[in-house]
């Protein structure tokens, strides 16, 4: 009954007149590629208005100099000159936080290292991702076995991925806030982890020291994702292939070394990759806990000198940002189409 | 005890007699490893939970203890200020601003999961030239910071790109301080999991169901709405509550692609930076915010657990 009223239904509908019916005769006449094409329409306009059009528009900004009066926003055209500078070094009389650390021919080879941008962004990087795999690796291991309350145990270590970036600040700025915690102390009566050395009195000010509490927020945020995409690598593992090793008796930790990690690593390099991409943008989590001038990333320097304004600049810097990210993408997606196309 | 008395009747000389609980366990645990394992398992556990955990107890710890007492605090409140959670709203609107972050959620999530909707069903079951590099193509493009697009976007929305179409030119509408600016980023930044998220469950329906439902006289995009997306439930479920939570979170738009005022769409973000004030800081509210602002991703974390979970590892395990 009640399909033979739908059908009758839209049967009715195509044999109506009108601008709707000639739009639906229009649609089901297209070949399938046309039908495929005219689908991807929106999708295709949204990122092209906020993602490809922006995107050149920022490289074609960034071959202008910056204009410092006037109301142009733009200088005249100089090319690659910003660029140049911003490689020699030429550029930073202007910018918050120099882009490369100063290089010198003495031991250690490079001064400055935390008011480079790019080094801030490097370390930040790579060590976050490396203590979030392994931390990851742990979570992951854990939520692998089978015991009581692993959902609540699943929801507790999931919580701190979900948590917005603005609260993940304020939550770490208020722990190492000096005066008010355990965690900070005063020269007089340090706490621990300044007895330790890991941090000074006023860490949140001290670009090292909120550096190291960054990385250790995002690594509390993050390697909750770390830690599923491992879980889901695990669980597709075949099972059988421990009750093999468990009957040519194997230990746990043979099975360990020999099934699970050779088996998850495509699967952990992956994930690395993801997270490599993300934490390269970092930006709100040092805005939130210690600020830009305090630890400069290269988004925090795109902001910094876009508000100032130095649009030229700003352009630079912002496109060889994506640059970078670009370089590290196309190593994913080579690695992708040769495997998987 | 009656492992002494075991001991020593059976007269074996070992010394089992002079250890205490952890001796025993110890002893035990050598003749099953397993047990080490059991153990080395309920540390790690309770680790993980601690540090995961502690950062939550904290802020409640901060939020009860009243403002002037905040120093040198220790594992728990220095008195006890539940009046705090009303306090906050007086300061700040934060009700306000989570409204708007309500809003601005669920409008992305809407126009998301309808951009992606069509989409994933191109990608999921149609066979097109062009298709693998269009993949890639978005996929691409979703990696690229948010920074290489502020400049161009911010000019756009405020109305400063002037658009030349042959003698007219046209500026764009001044649309600062609306929802537009940060629904559109977004929308653009989280569409391509949904994209691969609904690829993934429209490619498992049986084509046969499609088949089935154009025989009876569904147009193709009736076949799409009315059999495959209802029968997607769970996936389209995922996709939505993924771009509910990142927008939720988002931080970059959120900050600068408004003026920080409640009635100007500006969400979470800006409502919890203004508790910090230009003549003190009320540690106290800016606690409790953060435990109000993170009241609705948590609890959406425990309905949503395994959408969440299998969205996650399907949209980064399949791309």
């Amino acid at each position: 009954m009640a399909t033979e009223q739908q059908s009758g239904e839209t049967f009715s509908d195509t044999q109506r007149s009108g601008p709707y019916a000639s739009a639906v005769n229009w649609m089901e006449s297209l070949s399938e590629t046309q039908f495929a094409y005219l689908l991807l329409t929106p999708a295709l306009v949204l990122l092209g208005v906020i993602a490809v059009y922006p995107l050149v528009s920022t490289f074609s900004m960034s071959l202008f100099a910056d204009r410092l009066t006037g109301t142009a926003r733009l200088g005249e055209f100089v090319g690659l000159q910003n660029y140049v500078d911003l490689f020699t070094g030429a550029r930073n009389y202007a910018l918050p936080s120099q882009f490369l650390p100063t290089f010198s021919s003495e031991f250690p080879f490079v001064t400055n290292i935390y008011s480079s941008a790019l080094a801030v962004t490097l370390i930040f990087t790579v060590f976050s991702v490396l203590f979030e795999t392994l931390i990851g690796f742990g979570q992951a291991l854990i939520l692998d076995q089978d015991f009581r309350g692993r959902r609540w145990v699943r929801v507790a270590i999931i919580i701190p991925w979900a948590v917005p970036i603005v609260i993940q600040g304020m939550i770490w700025y208020l722990m190492f806030q000096p005066n008010i915690g355990f965690l900070v102390g005063t020269s007089e009566n340090p706490a621990l982890l300044n007895q330790l050395g890991l941090i000074g009195t006023t860490p949140l000010r001290n670009t090292a020291d909120a550096l190291f509490l960054i990385i250790v927020a995002d690594v509390w945020k993050t390697s909750a994702f770390m830690a599923l995409l491992i879980l889901a690598g695990m669980q597709s593992i075949d099972r059988s292939l421990y009750d093999v090793a468990k009957v040519a008796g194997a230990s746990r930790w043979q099975q360990f070394k020999l099934i699970t990690f050779p088996l998850i690593l495509p699967t952990v390099l992956v994930a690395m990759l993801f997270r490599t991409i993300d934490a390269m943008r970092v930006y709100g989590i040092i805005q939130t806990m210690a600020g830009c001038q305090t630890v400069p990333s290269l988004s925090c320097l795109v902001v910094t000198t876009f508000n100032t304004p130095l649009y030229g600049t700003s352009a630079t810097v912002a496109f060889v940002t994506a640059g970078i990210i670009a370089v590290v993408v196309s190593v994913y997606i080579v690695n992708f189409a040769s495997e998987g196309l | 005890m009656s492992n002494e008395t075991q001991g020593a009747g059976i007269g074996s000389a070992d010394a089992d007699m002079k250890r205490g609980p952890l001796g025993r366990w110890v002893d035990s645990a050598i003749k099953n490893p397993d047990k080490v394992y059991r153990a080395m398992f309920y540390v790690a556990m309770l680790f993980f939970l601690v540090t995961t955990l502690f950062p939550f107890y904290w802020l409640l710890v901060l939020a009860l203890t009243p403002n002037n007492l905040i120093a040198n605090m220790g594992l728990v409140p220095k008195g006890f200020n539940p009046e705090v959670f009303i306090a906050m709203f007086d300061r700040v609107p934060f009700h306000l601003y989570m409204f708007n972050s309500f809003v601005l959620g669920i409008t992305t999530t809407v126009l998301v999961l309808l951009i992606a909707s069509l989409a994933g069903y191109v990608f999921g079951r149609l066979r097109f030239p062009g298709k693998g590099v269009l993949m890639l193509g978005i996929l691409a493009i979703s990696y690229f910071p948010p920074a290489a697009f502020l400049i161009p976007l911010f000019e756009l929305f405020t109305g400063n790109t002037a658009i030349s179409i042959g003698m007219v030119t046209i500026s764009t509408p001044d649309l600062f301080n609306t929802p537009a600016p940060m629904v559109f980023p977004f929308s653009a930044l989280f569409l391509p999991l949904s994209i691969f998220i609904l690829t993934t469950f429209y490619g498992q329906i049986p084509d046969g169901l499609e088949d089935a439902a154009r025989v009876e006289g569904t147009t193709r995009l009736g076949a799409l709405f009315r059999v495959i997306v209802p029968l997607s439930a769970p996936g389209v479920a995922t996709a939505g509550v993924l771009t509910f939570i990142s927008v939720y979170n988002e931080f970059f738009f959120s900050f600068l692609m408004n003026n920080g005022e409640a009635d100007s769409w500006a969400p979470i973000v800006a409502g919890i930076l203004k508790y910090q004030g230009q003549f003190d800081t009320p540690y106290n509210l800016m606690a409790a915010a953060s435990i109000v602002g993170v009241l609705p991703v948590a609890i959406l974390v425990i309905i949503a657990q395994e959408r969440i979970v299998s969205g996650l590892t399907a949209g980064a395990l399949k791309e």
